[in-house]
């Protein structure tokens, strides 16, 4: 498994998802909402919670789909983070143990910000960069390009210092 | 019920492809931010164009779902200081954690002590960003 299946095969795997969604499910590429859903379910007096959120159950479907394959690869390969990947700076060292509960706070604020600035930004990775930007909307080539601006500030100049 | 087990199955297909590509990687998102690799790259842009084409074909044929109606295809709105701030947001929670959404219901099932964490953390994050909004003239 160190070898990674080529971005030539997995990136149309990929994009294969949206027409896929749209033909088989009538739904729009995306799941950062699954977290607004999980709100709207667990604490609906927030107001923001207090939307139709029947339209974004699917979503905590396909978030289970992504759970059961992350299960199914744990069961068949054990754990990935194991795997040395490409040296990455002086992350070498890293590699083995960087999903380790004692970089837990550094992965809880990470998500933090993912939530937030999800929520925030409309739409994720998967909302923005794939589905709305292949439609050439100026709003997630925007989100893009920000998602890409904060992450070189956090790979570059965060990282080097909390990990 | 048929309708839940084609959702789950497409999140199923999503992981495999996520996992097989080691885009969940906390690694290859580094790696992404610091150029040292196309790959990521490679990904994204070749799933966008993917994405494009049949996109373009959906609307062109005026194709129809599997359940006979017309499929619409609505773009986000712009929100020009939200796509702003959200997402640099987003991008430096992106690169600390090495995982966007996705990627967090991935690791809860492959490793589901940092995966609850971050799941826990974007959920924290949610509930924030849902309590802010409420107050004028925050967000």
């Amino acid at each position: 498994m160190n070898t990674p299946l080529a971005w030539y095969f997995a990136g149309p795997l990929i994009g294969l998802i949206v027409p896929l969604l749209l033909i088989l499910r009538e739904k729009q590429f995306g799941i950062s909402s699954s977290y607004r859903f999980i709100g709207a379910t667990l604490l609906p007096k927030i107001k923001y919670f207090n939307y139709s959120k029947e339209q974004d159950r699917w979503q905590i479907h396909f978030a289970l789909g992504l759970i059961l394959s992350g299960f199914a690869a744990f069961q068949l390969f054990g754990a990935f983070d194991k795997v040395v990947i490409q040296p990455v700076l002086d992350y070498e060292k890293a590699a083995v143990t960087i999903y380790d509960v004692k970089n837990g706070l550094q992965f809880f604020l990470g998500g933090i910000l993912v939530g937030f600035g999800a929520r925030y930004a409309n739409g994720c990775t998967a909302g923005h960069c794939i589905m709305d930007v292949s439609q050439f909307a100026t709003s997630s080539i925007i989100a893009t390009v920000s998602f890409f601006v904060g992450g070189l500030i956090g790979s570059l100049f965060i990282n080097p210092i909390i990990f | 019920m048929f309708k839940f087990i084609i959702t789950l199955l497409l999140g199923f297909a999503f992981g495999l492809i996520l996992l097989a590509s080691q885009a969940f990687s906390w690694f290859r998102i580094q790696e992404m931010f610091h150029f040292q690799s196309f790959h990521m790259f490679g990904l994204l842009f070749s799933a966008i164009g993917t994405s494009a084409v049949f996109l373009f074909i959906i609307k062109r044929k005026k194709i129809k779902s599997a359940q006979g109606n017309q499929i619409e295809v609505k773009p986000k709105k712009l929100e020009l200081k939200a796509n702003i701030i959200g997402g640099l947001i987003f991008g430096l929670g992106w690169s600390i954690s090495g995982a966007c959404s996705a990627p967090v219901y991935i690791l809860v099932g492959l490793h589901w002590q940092i995966g609850l964490i971050l799941l826990a953390g974007a959920f924290t994050g949610t509930v924030i960003f849902g309590l802010l909004k409420g107050k004028n003239g925050l967000l």
